[in-house]
């Protein structure tokens, strides 16, 4: 009896021993997630994907983004009153380093900047396995990526006026370097361009087709004028700009109306754009939108039924529309704004008696603009009219693509630049503002001054990504800003730095004394 | 070659051999009422003579002499000594277990005397737990056990959220580890309140190390109800049914209150919108400058809603085997007017077969079959900000269908606000069938001193989701088309453990040594997919994905699966000198794949004890009838974190070039390389019974410290926190109970128990450059500092409100900011004049300084009465539906901030004015957000009658009222907030039932 005990335990913990040990090498096995290291860098028909996923993020905008980039201005003012008090307080000059949306442009901006960066890296690892033309579409690939990345130091710059420049995706070296001043911010985007042109295609964006829509050299040369123009470096943003006209490749897309619908998307005057579709299905989750709800009117009586309205946050303001009225625009006012009742009522009021038949809150596209209390007008250049939507896709503007940049842009900062004294690199300053006029149905001028291109500029690019506010900040124009009960002064040109950013950022950022405002936030914090 | 050492041991010891006169006595065993009691064990102390009663309660012990004492015991009563006299038979009646010492108390892998015990470990049992109407059996811990906070869940089915002494992680594994019958959960809503007999919450470290790497948020373990070999089959039935009610619901601004709050706010829109409604819907009658409707949003969205369970069960046993066998089903609805439900049904066995004097197995099995009906929680917070102007249904709304539901756009309004929508067009179902299927090989190497015990244990779960869209249009070209979300989880979890345990007394010596291994093999699997446009979604037949448009699933279809295995090895020692002097270690070694920088972590624990009362000079004190000082240490480990990302993890996407979807890829550059959370925790506890025994006080003192916290470092630029094992959180508090068992002659007998705890939670030490944790949003930031609490409130404090023009003139503050009377004053902490970031200090913690509880429960005749409480304070809540008004400014508040605003000096010194509220200076997050949660709560009260006849079955009537009345401050519907942060916490109701048990 014993015995057979004692055997039976040794056969019990053999087993066990032998069970267990092979219970151990489970340890070393890991399920369930993908990380970098499964791709196959080899293969370099891969190569593409992180630049089409730079690409996703580009077009992957907060809605508060577009809006806070461009409110200020005095051609837009914010609607939605009641709703989103310190956006209207932002387009008031009123500004609170707590509010949200300060905090989320600049995370969302950096977040991507972290992204593109990351994506370069990705595409290099590819490289180290090609060879011959494969090396070389990495780096077109790569100049690409610089490129979109530049827009987005670009933005933040021209809202914060010192950042931090980032070029790597463990960027803690560089927040201890601290932030650069907005003038090396702009240095460092011209540079960056520079660098990049050589490996772009000598192409309009719409002629590529490996990624159609994709950045060309043109789009390079495009942000290099935009960042020399901060600059007030004339003679350079002539020659970008320059470059762009005598290419030759870009014109005016005939009908300034559908430019900004979808028979307008990535025309021949697009240098950049983000891109959006539901590929005409119905249904289906891998439809891509933008955000334009924030900009559509909340309430109308659509053609195509059951298209949803948008939030009214978007307001064309009387000034604009005034001085519209008063060079007698047509197609550019018609284009831009939407009319509700309640707004042409307040614009006869206002002594606009004579209003013309165009002024009328029924849309070229047929859609009724409903009174609503939170604004007077929207902005028709975010706006796709109903009939255009793809059947059963409801959500407003589904679909539409958003430009950032276009050539009428490019000919004005040419004629603004030549008119600042730059010696003209291609066409006459006259030449570059008839265009514009004439796709507008308004009569050539002679003799442009700076002024009238900038009246121009007010007239052609109202409403888009705050270009009119930037050029008057950049003029210390504050006369123009000071409207509407508003006044402007130099100290309300940029942001405060999101208080979210000032608790975060390590306090090293100090020990560099580079005299910037962001340092002076941290020192005081100390 | 240890095994034989052993044995010789054992034999040296066991058979030390004596000449006496020697004879033979016989007794019989039985309880209170007098029915004998098979299978108690009678053994004479320092003897090897021992017996078992059989099937009518009778022993025999052979061998003993005069003086000999002998002791008996049953599991479930006290144990008694006697001492044998003159006579040859002994007619015993032993007594039901109140809180006796030699209880036995079931520790990790094992059980051990409660006398015995140098940790912290608190028994609950059935009878305690089943007076709670309840779907999750921890909801009727709530209150019982000190250093336990259990959160309620109002949601039918849910699981309350339990803590075991504080809060010691940064990450969401804040499970507490279920270990029912030998197998792990984190979860154990499968389980039925009447099939559970015993709860053991290990509460310190020493208690817990010996489950290691999955103790780090305390162990409970859980017993079911078994059958007893030679017991006479017992059928029991139990059930009660009742409904519940929604306590202290908000009051919400009515009509009038609203239209004056949107008059004064300032705002032209506002006033155009309660115009609009006026022309829409009329004007009151009673103040024609209100719109008629006046909409009471939580009572439109609230219901009474049924509870009932029914169980039944038999137990018994006979020669060789025993039994227990039980169903259950139990419903509940919830309050929230939807498809709020849930609904179970349990079957259970728990068999144990002696096949041989040395050989048992055990087969254990439970199954559960829910469904529940998850409500729409957004539906809490739309009736908090939908505006009193609009009512539920519009006829003028004809756009609306199938329902003419109301729609604020039409007001004017951004959002369409009215609930009704989500909770009748969504329907959110979970099957969750889990299983749990255990069986056990006993085997007794040498008999009574060393046996060897392993058991395999699987328990498998299945949650099928489905999450329904119906498909309407609520006018203002809203509209929403049907849709079908399914998700399948599954849930295969495998365990086997084996246990060698070694028992012995000799001489004053008493000594249990016990090794094993544990091997562990998690294993999951979700899918999901979403199908749109459903053809015929209006019929339940229809309701698959089958009928969905085939191109909906584009990038909606998903799976993943996660495998982890583990592997510990582990042992336990506890040692007693003379029942004085008590020892106590363990140990364990646990592997874990999550880890690929190192998969080993080492957990030892160590506990000493001193039973004063057993000392000479203790021993014969009349007072002290039992006095024990207890210390102990331990480590345990967190891995229920995150596993290493060991590299950059890479995302598929799908975007537009040229009008054609194209995929890429996107790709994060942050990992992090974890190692699991150590918890560190010292424990220092004396036990104390006097008054006959009458009167038992128990406390601890704990500090528990947990090292490499996992803390989220948030990394400025790129945007994003890791999760790195940088930062050491101290949790530490005093645990007090006591009990008195008292009776007044021979009808009436009572007993009274309290418990007080506190708690201090801090992060002692912070690895970042910042000193400081954020989380929560930028607008309700929540700060983790060093020497802070975790997740504290971070915001300005507020004083008071400018009440005049000359306070405003009078502070620079005021006049720096522009502000105006009726805004908010801070106090400027750094008292340089400004008030800016440098001013902002922690509000307070959500965990509570102190929690209580208590009960009293009596008998009287064939009445029995219990009443318990439980109440907390110290805590603070963050009212986040009304800090909603920092996003939208134009909807509805509740009335104690209508009414109580500011609107002319001397009317409110704690709120802003209506204009107010919408500036970004009294937006900030100060106190006016952040309110005391502090509250006090009548638990249960239960009033019973049994009915003891010869000829019926014993039965017992009883009505129970469940958290009938709570008292507390904060506005809200319940100061329980599991994360403190109230946005749509579901309201906890009251809940009255009336029961009926019968036995036979």
């Amino acid at each position: 009896m014993k015995n057979k005990n004692i055997i039976l335990s040794r056969l019990v913990a053999l087993f066990l021993m032998i069970s267990l040990s092979s219970c151990h090498d489970k340890l070393d096995e890991q399920e369930g997630q993908l990380n970098t290291g499964d791709l196959d860098y080899t293969d370099t028909e891969e190569m593409i994907n992180p630049l089409i996923g730079a690409y996703h993020e580009f077009a992957t905008r907060g809605w508060e983004e577009p809006l806070l980039l461009g409110v200020r201005g005095d051609d837009v003012n914010a609607g939605g009153l009641g709703d989103q008090q310190q956006f209207a307080d932002t387009d008031r000059y009123n500004y609170s380093r707590d509010y949200w949306m300060y905090n989320s442009l600049w995370n969302v901006h950096y977040n991507d900047i972290i992204n593109m960066n990351t994506a370069i890296l990705q595409i290099e690892n590819f490289q180290e396995f090609a060879e011959g033309n494969d090396i070389e579409r990495g780096d077109q690939y790569i100049a690409e990526i610089m490129v979109l990345r530049a827009w987005f130091h670009f933005n933040l710059a021209r809202v914060w006026e010192d950042v931090f420049i980032i070029t790597s995706n463990q960027p803690e070296a560089e927040i201890e370097e601290g932030p650069s001043s907005k003038a090396e911010v702009m240095q460092f985007i011209s540079e960056q361009m520079d660098l990049a042109i050589p490996n772009l295609p000598d192409a309009r964006p719409n002629e590529r087709t490996d990624v159609p829509g994709g950045v060309t050299q043109y789009t390079a040369y495009a942000i290099k004028a935009l960042a020399e123009q901060e600059l007030e470096n004339y003679q350079a943003v002539a020659d970008a700009t320059g470059e762009i006209i005598n290419s030759g490749k870009f014109s005016l897309y005939p009908d300034f109306y559908q430019l900004f619908k979808k028979p307008g998307e990535l025309s021949d005057e697009s240098l950049l754009e983000m891109q959006y579709s539901d590929y005409g299905s119905g249904t289906g989750d891998d439809a891509f939108y933008g955000e334009f709800d924030v900009f559509g009117p909340e309430n109308w009586t659509p053609v195509r039924e059951n298209a949803s309205p948008g939030w009214g946050f978007y307001e064309p303001s009387i000034k604009f529309i005034e001085f519209m009225l008063d060079r007698d625009e047509t197609v550019r006012l018609e284009t831009s704004v939407l009319f509700t009742d309640r707004g042409i009522n307040e614009l006869r009021e206002a002594g606009n008696t004579d209003l013309p038949a165009f002024v009328s809150n029924v849309t070229p596209s047929g859609d009724i603009i409903n009174d609503f209390s939170r604004a007077l007008f929207s902005s028709g250049k975010h706006y796709l009219p109903s009939v255009q939507l793809t059947d059963q896709r409801n959500r407003y503007s589904a679909g539409k693509n958003m430009i950032v940049i276009r050539y009428a842009e490019i000919l004005l900062m040419y004629a603004e630049a030549v008119t600042r004294g730059a010696s003209a690199t291609a066409i006459p300053a006259d030449e570059a503002v008839n265009m514009v006029r004439e796709r507008a149905d308004l009569q050539p001028v002679s003799g442009v001054t700076s002024e009238d291109v900038m009246d121009e500029k007010f007239a052609e690019l109202a409403m888009e990504w705050g270009i009119r506010y930037y050029d008057m900040i950049r003029l210390d124009n504050y006369g123009e800003l000071s409207y509407g009960g508003r006044t402007f002064s130099a100290e309300d040109e940029y942001l405060p730095y999101p208080q979210a950013q000032v608790d975060a950022l390590p306090l090293e950022a100090t020990a560099v004394d580079r005299n910037t405002v962001m340092n002076k936030v941290l020192f005081e914090l100390n | 070659m240890k095994l034989k050492l052993l044995a010789i041991v054992a034999i040296l010891f066991s058979s030390i051999g004596y000449a006496q006169e020697s004879r033979t006595i016989t007794g019989t065993i039985m309880d209170p009422q007098e029915m004998p009691l098979p299978g108690a064990e009678v053994k004479v102390i320092d003897k090897n003579i021992f017996d078992v009663t059989d099937f009518d309660g009778n022993f025999t012990l052979e061998g003993v002499v005069t003086g000999d004492k002998f002791r008996v015991t049953f599991l479930g009563f006290q144990a008694q000594e006697f001492t044998v006299g003159e006579t040859n038979d002994y007619i015993i009646t032993l007594q039901e277990d109140a809180a006796t010492l030699d209880e036995v108390v079931v520790v990790g892998y094992g059980t051990q005397k409660k006398a015995d015990l140098t940790g912290s470990i608190v028994t609950v049992n059935s009878e305690e737990i089943e007076r709670t109407p309840t779907t999750n059996v921890m909801q009727s811990l709530q209150g019982k056990v000190s250093g336990v906070q259990i959160t309620s869940v109002g949601s039918p089915g849910d699981s309350p959220n339990v803590r075991v002494r504080g809060l010691g992680t940064y990450t969401d594994a804040t499970n507490v580890l279920y270990v029912v019958d030998g197998a792990l959960y984190n979860n154990i809503d499968f389980l039925n309140t009447k099939d559970i007999k015993s709860l053991n919450v290990l509460k310190d470290a020493s208690s817990s190390a010996i489950y290691g790497v999955r103790a780090a948020n305390g162990v409970i373990i859980i017993e079911t109800k078994s059958g007893r070999l030679n017991q006479k089959p017992q059928f029991e039935y139990d059930g009660y049914t009742g409904i519940q009610r929604a306590q202290d619901v908000v009051k919400m601004a009515n009509a009038e209150q609203f239209t004056t709050m949107a008059y004064e706010s300032g705002s032209e829109a506002d006033v155009q919108y309660i115009l609009n409604a006026m022309q829409r819907f009329g004007r009151s009658r009673v103040n024609p400058n209100v719109p008629a409707v006046n909409t009471d949003w939580y009572e439109e969205i609230l219901r009474d809603a049924l509870i009932q369970s029914h169980s039944i069960g038999v137990s018994g046993g006979g020669e060789n085997v025993a039994y227990s066998v039980g169903a259950n089903f139990i419903s509940q609805e919830g309050i929230l007017d939807m498809k709020n439900e849930y609904e179970r049904f349990n079957i259970r066995s728990k068999i144990d077969i002696d096949v041989s004097d040395r050989f048992t197995i055990g087969v254990n099995n439970v199954f559960s079959n829910a469904t529940k009906y998850d409500p729409e929680n957004a539906a809490w917070f739309n009736a908090y900000f939908a505006v009193p102007i609009l009512p539920v249904m519009d006829e003028q709304n004809t756009a609306a269908s199938p329902v003419r539901y109301a729609n604020a756009q039409l007001l004017g309004y951004r959002h369409t606000q009215n609930p009704f929508p989500v909770m009748r067009y969504n329907e959110n179902r979970l099957k969750i069938r889990k299983l749990l299927s255990t069986i056990d090989l006993q085997f007794d190497i040498i008999e009574d001193k060393l046996d060897i015990k392993t058991t395999y244990s699987h328990n498998f779960s299945a949650l099928e989701e489905r999450y329904l869209d119906l498909p309407y249009t609520l006018g203002n070209n809203q509209q929403t088309i049907s849709g079908i979300t399914r998700e399948n989880n599954t849930f295969s979890n495998q365990y086997w453990d084996n246990v060698l345990t070694y028992e012995d007394t000799f001489g004053d010596h008493d000594l249990t040594l016990m090794a094993g291994t544990s091997f562990r093999d998690e294993a999951s699997n979700e899918f999901e997919a979403t199908g749109r446009d459903i053809a015929g979604i209006r019929l339940e037949s229809s309701r698959y994905l089958n009928f969905a448009d085939p191109d909906s699933f584009n990038n909606n279809v998903g799976e993943i699966g996660r495998r982890y295995y583990g592997m510990s090895y582990f042992g336990r020692l506890s040692y007693n000198y003379k029942d004085r002097y008590l020892l106590y270690g363990t140990f364990r070694a646990d592997g874990s794949s999550k880890f690929t920088r190192d998969p080993w972590g080492y957990f030892p624990s160590v506990g000493l004890g001193w039973v004063l009362s057993e000392e000479n000079f203790l021993s014969d004190s009349n007072f002290v009838d039992f006095l024990k000082l207890r210390a102990s240490w331990g480590k345990l480990g967190n891995d229920n974190v995150a596993a290493s990302a060991g590299s950059n993890t890479i995302e598929v996407i799908t975007t537009t070039i040229g009008d054609q979807p194209r995929t890429g890829i996107t790709s994060t550059s942050v990992f992090s390389n974890n190692t699991w959370e150590v918890i560190e925790e010292r424990n220092f506890g004396i036990d104390v019974e006097t008054f006959d025994n009458r009167l038992s006080l128990t406390a601890d003192y704990y500090i528990r410290e947990t090292q490499d916290a996992i803390l989220p470092v948030y990394i400025p630029i790129v945007n994003r926190s890791v999760d790195r094992n940088s930062g050491t959180i101290r949790n530490q508090g005093l645990e007090l109970s006591a009990n008195w068992n008292g009776t007044i002659g021979d009808d009436f007998n009572f007993s009274i128990g309290a418990n007080f705890t506190t708690l201090k939670n801090e992060a002692t030490q912070i690895d970042d450059e910042s000193g400081y944790i954020d989380s929560g949003s930028a607008e309700f930031r929540q700060r983790t500092m060093e020497g802070g609490p975790l997740f504290g409130f971070y915001g300005y404090e507020r004083v008071g409100v400018y009440q005049n023009q000359a306070q405003i003139d009078a502070d620079p503050v005021a006049v720096e900011n522009n502000l105006v009377p009726g805004d908010l004053i801070y106090r400027d902490q750094n008292g340089d004049n400004v008030i800016d970031d440098q001013d902002r200090v922690i509000l307070g913690s959500f965990l509570p300084d102190f929690t209580y509880g208590g009960n009293i429960a009596m008998n009287y005749k064939a009445f029995d009465f219990s009443l318990s409480f439980y109440g907390q304070g110290g805590n603070q809540i963050l009212n986040r539906r009304r800090g909603e008004i920092i996003y939208t400014q134009d909807t509805n508040m509740d009335a104690d901030l209508a009414i109580n605003r500011w609107h002319g000096e001397g009317t409110s010194n704690k709120y802003p004015s209506s204009a107010g509220m919408r500036k970004a200076w009294n937006q900030r997050l100060s106190n006016f957000w952040v309110e005391d949660g502090d509250f006090f709560r009548i638990q249960n009260i239960q009033l019973g009658y049994t009915i003891e006849q010869e000829s019926l079955p014993l039965i017992r009537v009883y009505m129970t009222a469940e958290r009938p009345f709570s008292f507390f401050d904060y506005n809200g519907f319940t100061a329980e907030v599991p994360d403190g942060v109230d946005r749509q916490t579901y309201p906890i109701p009251s809940v009255y039932t009336v029961g009926l048990n019968v036995k036979f």
